[in-house]
């Protein structure tokens, strides 16, 4: 979404005069402040934004959770690991439970941004969940009586998504999320000579990848169910054998809950442009705006 | 020869899990892999996501005996390539089918390879599966859920454009490019020179993925392909086999008139 | 960051002149850095369009300026934590509120090797060698830039990296000072700075937030394991539990633990401004038999409010046709 030039627009304030006012006010020592100091990971653009959607960013929060996988799990068997599918599940859960905990303790009415890094290791899972808590500006414990919504939602949507869907009418409710590891089935000797000069399917392998991989779906559907939400954006997909047992294979799937609270979606009615920049337009535009007054340019 | 292999589709050969979870989905729970500018477009240009769906099929791609010294089609491997791909198209448009959809959009079109499964690989296909929200139908020629791979985006502007997609088209050809023999390599050592089999090689083994994806178009009885993309990919068989792909979203007209408002021209100001 | 550099200054400018370095008496930057510091023509780290917006702002840049600083871990010899006393069943010198949380072991006595007792710890030592190590290499690029005149430095660059198998640390930081066009000098002398540089501080001054300096803080824990956390790390089942994946929450609680802590510290450094632009790094070293040692980095831009949000529109959302 980019912030064109808009013949209809007010002109933008002077930088200028901005930038001296801020330089004065660090010309003064700061007058010592109780307040406490808020810490986010969002971009400048993101806040901006935010602000103008009428939320304001309250505290950078996190969640981890470390679960054991016990031993033996990775050898080589049949079908589905279900040992391995509960840890993560119960990694994630815990993961995102801390989050909630510190979003609420900072009086946050969600958490957005959340960065999602999962680690799966021999012996253990780890899940690490980062985030900026956030609510509406000055609404402190303003929370609707509705069950759902008293739990703070957690969604891994940018600043910028959340904005986008909330003026369309539409919220986050929380993480959906579904794993599912498989072990990579064995052909005989006898199958394995057959297949060689042939191009055919491998219906074995076929279905235990796709059955895996539907599992995975399923379950992150189920959580979605699970948190209220009425769909899931942003689905993201990942798969891979693990780096330690190349014959055991993770699929895992995430996205964000989402649930439609206004009356009916609000169509957002875009307007086209077609940009005529490139990068050498692009330079030669700026300085036409500020370069003019100081003649520094090659 | 241009003829693709017709692949008889298969009813009902979903795996048991995908049963289920389709299932889930028809009772109002949507799924997508959308962004969230591309969900929000897809809903200005009339439609609903439905649920993502996927394909996928592992497919042994077998040797196949070629001459050292000669520059040719391996149609064997081409005839797996296609199937293969085709198979997992088809178990994605069969998902979609399941919920009831009009079409698929941003097909995304994948191959893993994985160590344990020696000449084999696995073709996978994901999309998200829409429906109109007003009613229409939007099946193509076929009667099959339409499929692109179009972005959000690319969707909406299409169908301000008055236009619909048909289906994702697509053509292959795995090509083999004749070794040099050593006189030739001596003989051009050090010149700018053309080199004749090379050309030819490629030339040919393109315009043979081109035209089976135009073919395939043509039997959707299209007006068009758009976003057209040619990979040229040598997966594991060695520098000198190289698949060519086409892949292009087939269109034809609706009966609509294009209302693309006039475009304003911007220049951004910012990096 | 630092791709197509703009060179030397235009020609009869009549921006602060760059005169010779002063060199406060005290200061320990080497003999080079003086030497470049004393020349005329002015080098800086920012790209063009950076260097475009930043004349916008009425920004002079003036110089590049850097600080270095290596560390070394004392673990043996004089001074170091080995002679200080510290053992995995002492622990080491706790200051005063500083984490940690024991651990016991449910069993009776099992054998000389039971681990029966377990403790996470927060290691101060380390966090403020790293402290003394950052705001060295910090003071360093400052002080280079005041010996300029600058009143800002923007665009920094900071690099912390461990130099191969010594057990020692880097620092570094470079950044472009820079003077603000009929602006007053700091407070106290000391030049502001901020890890933004181009339109994106011109957007942080624009939405009314002024860049106070840049700060970072490390919290390190150490995870003593006891007997349950072992064998949990080492994929054992724990005795007459039932078999099945369980939550090591020693570990756990080590890592929420660290990156709790690097958050404290950075906002004591606050004192009231707000810290934008975060980010965590977390490196988690796995020793044997289940022992961790997690070091949680927290940096970002203390920006301070200058001015309220003016209400900014919500921008129009666009579709581009290219």
């Amino acid at each position: 979404m980019s912030t064109g030039f808009d013949p209809g627009a007010a002109p933008r304030p002077d930088v200028r005069s901005e930038m001296l006012l801020g330089a004065r006010s660090l010309a003064a020592p700061a007058p010592p402040s109780e307040a406490r100091g808020i810490t986010s990971d969002l971009s400048v653009d993101e806040a901006l934004l935010l602000h103008a959607a009428g939320w304001e960013p309250l505290d950078l929060v996190c969640g981890v959770a470390v679960v054991s996988v016990p031993v033996g799990v990775w050898n080589w068997g049949r079908g589905a690991i279900s040992l391995a599918s509960d840890a993560h599940d119960q990694a994630v859960d815990q993961a995102a439970a801390q989050l909630r905990g510190e979003c609420s303790k900072v009086h946050g009415h969600g958490v957005v941004g959340v960065r999602v890094e999962v680690s799966v290791r021999t012996h253990h899972i780890d899940v690490e969940l980062v985030g900026t808590a956030v609510r509406p500006i000055g609404g402190k414990d303003a929370r609707g009586t509705d069950a759902a919504q008293a739990m703070p939602f957690v969604s891994d949507l940018s600043a910028r998504d959340f904005t986008l869907l909330q003026r369309a009418g539409w919220m986050p409710v929380g993480l959906a999320f579904g794993a599912s590891f498989v072990y990579a089935p064995r052909r005989t000797a006898g199958t394995a000579m057959k297949q060689t000069r042939q191009n055919v399917e491998l219906t074995n392998y076929t279905e235990a990848m796709y059955s895996a991989r539907e599992s995975a779906m399923e379950k992150m559907q189920h959580s979605a169910l699970h948190t209220g939400g009425q769909g899931v954006v942003e689905v993201k997909v990942t798969e891979g054998p693990m780096s330690f047992a190349r014959h055991a294979v993770g699929f895992t799937a995430w996205g964000t809950a989402v649930r439609l609270v206004a009356e009916a979606h609000q169509f957002v009615k875009p307007q086209v442009v077609l940009p005529l920049d490139d990068a050498v337009v692009t330079f030669d535009a700026e300085s036409l705006r500020g370069g003019a007054a100081k003649g520094r340019r090659r | 020869m241009t003829e693709q292999p017709e692949v008889p589709p298969k009813a009902h050969d979903l795996p048991k899990d995908a049963a289920h979870r389709l299932e889930e989905l028809e009772h109002g729970l949507f799924t997508s892999d959308l962004s969230v500018n591309e969900f929000l477009l897809v809903k200005e240009a009339g439609f609903h996501p439905l649920g993502f769906v996927m394909g996928s099929s592992i497919y042994h791609i077998g040797i196949q005996t070629r001459k050292w010294g000669e520059s040719q089609e391996l149609s064997k491997l081409t005839e797996a390539m296609y199937t293969a791909r085709e198979l997992a198209m088809n178990r994605m448009e069969e998902e979609a089918e399941q919920l009831g959809a009009d079409g698929v959009v941003g097909v995304r079109l994948d191959v893993n390879y994985y160590e344990w499964g020696n000449d084999s690989a696995e073709f996978i296909a994901f999309g998200t599966a829409v429906k109109a929200e007003d009613g229409t139908s939007y099946l193509n020629a076929l009667g099959k859920p339409f499929t692109s791979d179009l972005s959000g985006q690319d969707f909406w502007t299409l169908m301000q454009t008055g236009h619909v997609p048909q289906a994702l088209v697509m053509g292959t050809c795995v090509f083999h490019i004749a070794h040099r023999k050593l006189t030739q390599a001596l003989g051009s050592m050090g010149q700018n020179v053309e080199l004749p089999n090379f050309t030819q090689a490629l030339y040919e083994a393109r315009e043979l993925a081109m035209t089976r994806m135009q073919d395939e178009a043509g039997r959707l009885e299209a007006s068009g392909i758009v976003g057209v993309r040619l990979e040229e990919k040598s997966h594991q068989w060695g520098s000198h086999t190289i698949e060519f792909l086409a892949l292009g979203t087939a269109v034809t007209k609706s009966s609509g008139e294009v209302t693309l408002p006039k475009p304003i021209t911007i220049i951004s100001l910012d990096n | 960051m630092t791709d197509g550099q703009v060179g030397a200054a235009g020609p009869g400018e009549p921006g602060e002149p760059a005169g010779p370095a002063e060199g406060a008496p005290g200061t320990d930057l080497p003999e080079a850095a003086v030497r470049r510091l004393e020349s005329t023509a002015f080098s800086s780290g920012l790209t063009v369009p950076d260097f475009a917006a930043c004349l916008d702002l009425g920004l002079q840049p003036v110089a590049l300026v850097q600080g270095f600083c290596v560390m070394q871990w004392g673990w043996y010899g004089q001074g170091s934590g080995y002679m200080r006393g510290m053992s995995p069943y002492v622990g080491g010198p706790q200051s005063a509120g500083s984490y940690s949380e024991t651990y016991r072991c449910p069993h009776g006595f099992v054998s000389n090797e039971h681990r029966s007792w377990g403790q996470n710890l927060e290691q101060p030592w380390v966090e403020a060698a790293w402290a003394q190590g950052y705001g060295s290499a910090y003071q360093r690029m400052i002080e280079e830039a005041t010996a300029h005149g600058a009143h800002g430095v923007i665009g920094v660059v900071d690099r912390v990296s461990s130099v191969a198998d010594t057990g020692t640390t880097e620092f570094h930081f470079l950044g472009t000072a820079v003077t603000v066009d009929g602006g007053p000098p700091p407070a106290g002398g000391v030049p502001w700075s901020t890890y933004l540089a181009g339109q994106r501080l011109t957007k942080s001054i624009e939405a009314g937030f002024m860049p106070v300096a840049v700060v970072a803080a490390l919290a390190s824990v150490r995870v003593w394991a006891y007997c349950i956390t072992e064998y949990l790390m080492e994929g054992n089942m724990s005795w007459g539990s039932p078999t099945g994946p369980h939550l090591i929450e020693q570990v756990s609680k080590a890592h929420m633990a660290v990156r709790q802590l690097a958050r404290k510290h950075v906002r004591q450094q606050l004192t009231g401004d707000e810290l934008h632009g975060a980010t965590i790094d977390v490196v988690a070293r796995e020793l044997s038999q289940g022992d961790e040692v997690i070091d949680c980095t927290l940096r970002g831009n203390r920006m301070r409010r200058f001015k309220d949000f003016d209400q900014v529109e919500l921008p129009r959302p666009t579709v581009r046709l290219s």
